[in-house]
């Protein structure tokens, strides 16, 4: 068999035949797909985001630990007017990068590290804000109602009720937005909403 | 296989995808599914294989997009990236089959007998393909199916026009072994 012969051969072979109903549909179901949830150039966008985003959270952290080495360790029970995670836009970019997947956006002595699930199934519900100083270290972190977090050494579970009421459970104590606390003397507390479900 | 000319109405339909309209991009799909599930099904062998690497190829190029420039018809890009997709998936398949070799073996001797083929011939020369290497067989479908030239060829897969030219050389050779007995009949 010669060149000629064999490419001969091999262009006679067609493929199978695709049915006129599946041709139909292909072009469909890909649309419905990208209608769904694919848009021209997400890769890139999503990466330009993801960066942008590291470096608002790079830029966060370095604010927090600034401010906390110029307050002096003195002040660490105080609790900040004003700070990264009060911020519900900050919240809100996090909650759409990763929808129903952050459990929690915590701020430590580390400084700040998002707690995501594996799966997509965190409930949409309002972000709840917490911060919990022991005396010497304080965290905050902004979770969702259900959500148990690991923070400050201990496992702290995070409920909240249809009127904005939040109940913290942890360890070494039982907190309640509605004043019942059982709770260490040095312990101090702060939870709240921010803002409307996500 | 034909392709479609870079014509104003594949331009105009790039821009509006580009803009996020699904539907215009619909339409290009419509008008190259053929070739590139074609391709695809060349590479392995499988319908729903095929349409699944398809698909892929078309959400990647939609993701793509912007970076599609023009200097390329837009079915020879659509067709460099089904291409590298199939290479990853033969990849892909390869590392699965080494683990689940005895089902790896039962899938490719039951992989054609019956998938539609419009002759004895075609599912003799789809049987053949598959049992070049990959990347023999991605240079014989560029060159041989889609007309590409060794050099267009080289560059969708990202090698010299020498390495083809190799590649094409040893997969005719092989190809003349496989399908000796057919250049017989037709004889």
């Amino acid at each position: 068999m010669n060149k000629r012969e064999l490419e001969s051969i091999l262009k006679k072979a067609l493929p199978p035949e695709i049915s006129s109903e599946s041709l139909e549909m292909f072009p469909r179901r890909l649309v419905a797909r990208l209608k769904h949830n694919d848009s021209p150039n997400r890769a890139v966008r999503n990466a330009s985001l993801r960066l942008a985003w590291a470096f608002g959270l790079a830029a966060c952290v370095v604010i927090v630990f600034t401010a906390s080495h110029w307050r002096g360790r003195m002040e660490a029970e105080a609790i900040p007017a004003k700070d990264c995670l009060a911020s519900i836009k900050l919240v809100r970019e996090m909650v759409a990068m990763f929808p129903n997947q952050v459990c929690a956006i915590v701020e430590d002595d580390h400084g700040l590290h998002l707690v995501l699930s594996d799966k997509d199934d965190v409930p949409a519900s309002p972000p709840l804000y917490v911060r919990i100083c022991d005396g010497k270290h304080c965290s905050s972190f902004v979770t969702f109602s259900g959500q148990e977090i690991q923070v400050a050494g201990q496992q702290v579970t995070v409920l909240s009720d249809s009127q904005g009421g939040i109940i913290l459970e942890g360890n070494r104590f039982v907190w309640s937005s509605d004043g019942e606390n059982y709770a260490e003397k040095n312990l101090k507390i702060e939870a709240k909403t921010l803002g409307a479900t996500l | 296989m034909a392709h479609m000319a870079g014509s104003d109405d594949e331009s105009k339909l790039i821009e509006q995808s580009l803009s996020g309209d699904p539907e215009a991009y619909g339409a290009l799909v419509n008008q190259h599914q053929k070739m590139i599930r074609a391709i695809a099904f060349r590479m392995t062998g499988s319908l729903d294989d095929a349409e699944e690497l398809a698909q892929d190829a078309f959400l990647r190029a939609y993701q793509q997009l912007a970076v599609f420039n023009g200097s390329s018809k837009f079915s020879t890009w659509l067709c460099r990236i089904a291409i590298n997709l199939s290479l990853d998936w033969r990849r892909r398949e390869s590392r699965r089959d080494e683990i689940y070799s005895k089902w790896a073996a039962d899938a490719v001797s039951e992989n054609h007998p019956d998938v539609g083929f419009p002759d004895e011939l075609s599912r003799r020369v789809q049987v053949a393909l598959d049992l070049l290497p990959v990347k023999q067989r991605a240079a014989v479908v560029l060159t041989i199916y889609e007309n590409q030239s060794h050099a267009e060829a080289a560059k969708n897969l990202g090698c010299t026009e020498a390495t083809i030219s190799w590649r094409v050389f040893a997969a005719r050779q092989k190809l003349k072994r496989f399908l000796k007995d057919l250049a017989h009949e037709q004889a």
